[in-house]
């Protein structure tokens, strides 16, 4: 009696002891600061509350900082981070490097079938998914109804270059800070780089010939840049080129853009109870040249597992949740629908809740559904992607051709200067690269 | 490094100066030796050395910390073993040597030098070479032996500048020598400043580190990675603490730097040594890794295959040139000069530049092989293994004897011709050594330490064997006397000689020292600053890095004429402060 008294006491006090010591698993998630971000971070108590023993350690920084983090870290196999927020531009490349883990397994009811074709297809290498997508979006053209009907103007549903040329001088009342146009200048190969490549592209100008010469001693560029800076100076919110997304939402939030060309995930925000013109804001695609190509881009902020992260099944479960429909559904019960993150899945535009709640949705899916990474200029290129090029040199050049450009729009160089620094110093890169791969092509 | 007997019975006046100790009126100061050590020890081999510790797969913390550990571990060799010594004798080593092992010893010893020194010579000039290689665009020589006719010729060319230089120029060319020291310690810390933006961007796309913590981890994925050329796993922090401390085992152990101390006015400037390695051997080894890392990665090759020249041109452009082959011509000279001197001492009667020609001839040949300067590290442990056995002897001569009641000088005071127990000692300590390291029981680079303590016991116990034990009163009575004899004559030249150094106040001198300062060292460390902390993007990088190396080597031109003019002033101020007090007064 004795003994059993002791063996049940001893087991208790192991099955006690196994509880306390049962290992909690941290994930250190790296992510941009980006309200449809922040809202998961606020959210992700609940993803806690279902998994006790997994801790969630949150790292948010500004896009272009957690971009350099984020590359150290995963090319120097540092293992600090086990989530990380990435996109259509790093998906394919880091996984070819063999730097991220494949998202295959993930559970029956996440319906990987479900996420639109185009941003599956952008985080996928080799016909494997190597991050999830949080958000996907394009580009559309955001305007104020109100201002429009004022000075007797009509947005058409695909809008051109000259329109909103015309358009933003036409509603541009600096006196009321009221600013015709706000475009991205802020430099960064996400931020000017994204807007202006996409610009480009719809003006006919490629970052390459099949043959990778740069080609930024082309008219199509000149065309481009030399619209933009005159058109941001003329017109657009003052101290342009430190400028970004966050900035320029900031702005048209507040009443003070007639006209945003900017991310398709913006939507939901202008038009949330927090704007100042909520109520006013009307959509359109993205405007174009009349050369068969909008100006609109693809992304998506996907969620990806390191291959140095230590807990990479905890961190698979944390993904699949936080892109989860159930993740969608859980926004819309405690935000609403109009706050869902969008661009990702087929099934929440044909949900007529949302459909109802969100007046960006249709304009959004359209630009997403007509972006076509594989062609993306009016004259074929040697790469693909849309507002990027998908070769791993473009972070690096993409972030000094922004410079460059920035450089231009506040007025330090001038446009053929900087059009010239960017054909040197892509040029040089390239040879680099080149170089480097045996001259063959990249 | 002379080889006469000596005979403390001569007149001390006509005695040559070597066979005497420093006086005490030309004792230097703690400056005079960190200037000193900081110049010997930033030279063409630091190159080599630097890429080897990459090529052996050193990790990141195995470098920043194993060579802190070595470095400071030889620092205190220094200190405590070869300064005392030197500043107790105030001797070189081959002076000491001879007074306590005799002729015959030293010749054996100066055979052992006449190798290392020339072999170390063959390996500059092949790293002089390889610039030469580089600018000629002859294919890089990735193989112990020679692959193309062309590196041969340019191999042979040099070797014959550099051999007939040390026979009919050495110095000249060892004023030259003296003025580089600063410059090369500008330019390896700046080639590693300049490339490391190249680095950083070539792995994650961003010219900029944000941290130290962003360079430690940029380093470790792409230079100290932790795997050797062939993939496996490299060596660790306990071998790059050994190569780092065995790398100078013969000046420290070896006892070779008593030639330089023993004119410190205390034991503690030992420690002034801290500035050739910790500057030569930390940061100049990790700059040079820096930048072989870089130059492979970004040629497409490995560390294994780019040499000094290809590295040095990578990072510094036309002044990489000069460097490599200012730095291998200036320290291949050095040890070729050495090396005809001990060849000299081996053949007294041969004339000092025909011994040298032959011992040139010799290396003029070992050039055209890469092979010596690939293995630069391992034969510098080697080196240090086959000379740490005589320091131990002189160790134990010095320090155990009159502690243990032996008889320091007693092969002298007995007229023994050979030293048995010297070389018998050396013999025993070598087979020990080289056997253990067959054996391969403990790494090459430790080596040196038990083979130490064997030389030394096993002197302790010869020399006892020959009477080492016994008491020669005469002879230590000869001796003594000859000290109160030199300390006369020492207190009696210091009265004659002017030993003051003149201090050259004029603005010239200020003005041509300040040229050469500003724009030949300030101005190429500003514009690498530049490259490396103002570059927020490739386009500026390269600007920047464009910039650095059109102008550094315009600094490099003015560097080298004001330095070198200033040089000359400053000897032509001190010959005419000289003749002015042998003057008589009027």
């Amino acid at each position: 009696m004795k003994l059993r008294m002791i063996s049940v006491a001893g087991a208790a006090i192991l099955a006690l002891a196994s509880t306390g010591l049962q290992a909690e698993t941290k994930l250190t998630i790296a992510m941009v600061n980006n309200g449809d971000m922040i809202r998961m971070q606020r959210l992700s108590e609940a993803f806690e509350k279902a998994n006790p023993e997994i801790k969630l350690d949150w790292v948010v920084l500004e896009e272009n900082v957690l971009r350099q983090r984020v590359t150290t870290d995963i090319a120097t196999k540092g293992g600090q981070f086990d989530v990380l927020s990435i996109g259509t531009y790093e998906a394919p490349i880091w996984a070819k490097r063999g730097w991220l883990v494949t998202l295959d397994g993930l559970p029956a009811d996440y319906d990987v079938e479900d996420i639109l074709p185009p941003i599956r297809q952008g985080l996928s290498f080799k016909g494997k998914m190597y991050a999830v997508p949080f958000y996907g979006e394009s580009s559309f053209t955001m305007y104020r109804t109100d201002l429009f009907k004022k000075a007797g103007l009509d947005m058409p549903e695909k809008p051109t270059w000259d329109f909103i040329k015309d358009a933003a001088r036409k509603l541009t009342d600096k006196s009321n800070e009221v600013y015709g146009i706000c475009l991205r200048g802020k430099p960064g190969w996400g931020e000017n780089m994204a807007f202006l490549t996409a610009m480009a592209n719809s003006y006919g100008a490629r970052w390459f010939d099949m043959n990778w010469k740069p080609q930024f001693d082309g008219e199509a560029w000149k065309a481009t840049i030399t619209d933009y800076v005159e058109l941001m100076n003329e017109v657009g919110p003052p101290d342009a080129s430190a400028k970004g997304y966050k900035e320029n939402l900031a702005l048209f939030r507040a009443g003070k853009c007639a006209i945003w060309i900017d991310a398709t995930a913006a939507g939901q925000f202008v038009t949330n109870a927090d704007s100042d013109v909520a109520n006013s804001v009307g959509f359109a695609l993205a405007p174009d040249k009349g050369l068969g190509k909008s100006a609109n881009w693809l992304w998506a902020w996907a969620l990806a597992i390191p291959e140095s992260s230590h807990n990479k099944d905890a961190a698979k479960k944390f993904v699949a949740w936080a892109t989860s429909k159930h993740y969608l559904e859980l926004v819309a019960t405690k935000d609403g629908w109009p706050n869902v993150p969008p661009g990702t899945r087929r099934s929440l535009y044909e949900n007529r809740a949302y459909l109802d709640a969100a007046p960006f949705a249709r304009t959004t899916l359209a630009s997403i559904l007509a972006a076509d990474p594989n062609h993306p200029t009016v004259e074929p290129v040697p790469y693909t992607g849309i507002q990027f090029v998908a070769i791993p040199e473009f972070q690096s050049i993409g972030t000094a051709v922004g410079n460059r450009f920035a450089a231009a729009l506040s007025g330090t160089i001038p446009i053929d200067e900087a059009l010239g620094n960017a054909q040197w110093v892509t040029g040089k890169v390239i040879e680099r690269a080149r170089f480097l791969q045996g001259h063959s092509a990249l | 490094m002379t080889n006469k007997a000596f005979d403390p019975g001569q007149s001390i006046a006509d005695m040559d100066d070597e066979q005497l100790p420093i006086p005490p009126h030309k004792l230097h100061g703690w400056g005079r030796f960190a200037g000193l050590y900081a110049a010997e020890h930033v030279a063409a081999t630091e190159f080599v050395i630097g890429a080897t510790f990459v090529a052996l797969g050193a990790g990141i913390w195995d470098i920043l910390i194993g060579l802190l550990i070595g470095n400071t571990l030889a620092i205190l060799s220094f200190w405590l073993i070869t300064a005392p010594i030197a500043v107790d004798t105030r001797l070189s080593l081959y002076t000491y040597l001879n007074r306590i092992a005799g002729d015959s010893m030293s010749r054996l010893y100066n055979v052992a030098n006449v190798l290392i020194f020339g072999v170390i010579s063959a390996a500059m000039i092949t790293v002089s070479a390889t610039a030469v290689r580089a600018l000629f665009d002859i294919p890089p020589q990735v193989h112990p032996y020679p692959t193309s006719v062309l590196f041969v010729i340019v191999a042979i060319a040099v070797a014959v500048i550099v051999v007939l230089v040390a026979v009919f120029g050495f110095n000249a060319v060892t004023e030259f020598a003296s003025i580089c020291a600063p410059w090369l310690m500008v330019m390896f810390i700046v080639g590693g400043m300049v490339l490391l933006p190249a680095l950083s961007e070539f792995i994650t796309g961003y010219t900029t580190l944000t941290s130290f913590s962003d360079f430690v981890q940029i380093a470790g994925a792409t230079v100290w990675t932790g795997l050797n050329a062939e993939g496996k796993p490299g060596i660790g922090m306990l071998e790059v603490a050994g190569f780092a401390w065995a790398a100078n085992t013969f000046s420290h152990f070896g006892l070779i730097d008593m030639a330089l101390l023993r004119y410190a006015k205390k034991k503690s400037y030992g420690l002034a040594t801290s500035t050739g390695m910790m500057f030569g051997h930390y940061v100049a080894w990790i700059s040079a890794g820096l930048m072989g890392a870089a130059t492979a990665a970004m040629t497409k090759s490995s560390i294994m295959v780019v040499d000094p020249g290809e590295v040095a041109f990578y990072a510094l452009g036309a002044s990489g040139f000069v460097i490599v082959v200012v730095a291998g011509w200036t320290t291949a000279n050095a040890n070729l000069y050495r090396a005809g001197l001990a060849a000299q001492a081996v053949f007294p009667d041969v004339p000092r530049t025909k011994v040298t020609l032959l011992v040139g001839l010799a290396v003029v040949v070992a050039s055209a092989f890469p092979f010596i300067y690939q293995s630069m590290l391992p034969l510098l442990t080697y080196a240090g293994l086959i000379l740490v056995p005589v320091g131990g002897i002189v160790f134990a001569e010095h320090h155990i004897f009159p502690r243990i009641g032996f008889t320091r000088y007693w092969a002298r005071f007995k007229g023994l011709q050979y030293s048995v127990p010297a070389i018998g000692t050396w013999a025993v300590s070598l087979v020990f050594g080289f056997g253990l390291g067959a054996l391969n029981i403990i790494p090459f680079y430790y080596l040196f330490l038990p083979t130490w303590f064997v030389s030394i016991a096993a002197y302790i116990v010869l020399a006892k064997k020959y009477g080492a034990a016994e008491s020669y009163p005469e002879g230590e009575q000869a001796e003594r006397v000859f000290q109160e004899r030199v300390a006369e004559f020492h207190a009696q030249q210091a009265a004659t000689e002017s030993h003051e150094p003149v201090n050259d106040a004029s603005i010239l001198s200020k003005v041509i020292k300040a040229i050469y300062i500003i724009i030949g060292l300030a101005v190429p460390f500003v514009l690498a600053w530049r490259v490396l902390f103002h570059s927020p993007d490739i386009y500026v990088y390269y600007v920047n890095l464009e910039r650095f190396y059109d102008v550094s080597i315009w600094c490099t031109v003015i560097y080298f004429v004001f330095a070198y003019w200033d040089l000359k002033r400053s000897k032509a101020l001190q010959r005419a402060a000289v003749r002015g007090a042998s003057e008589p007064a009027v």
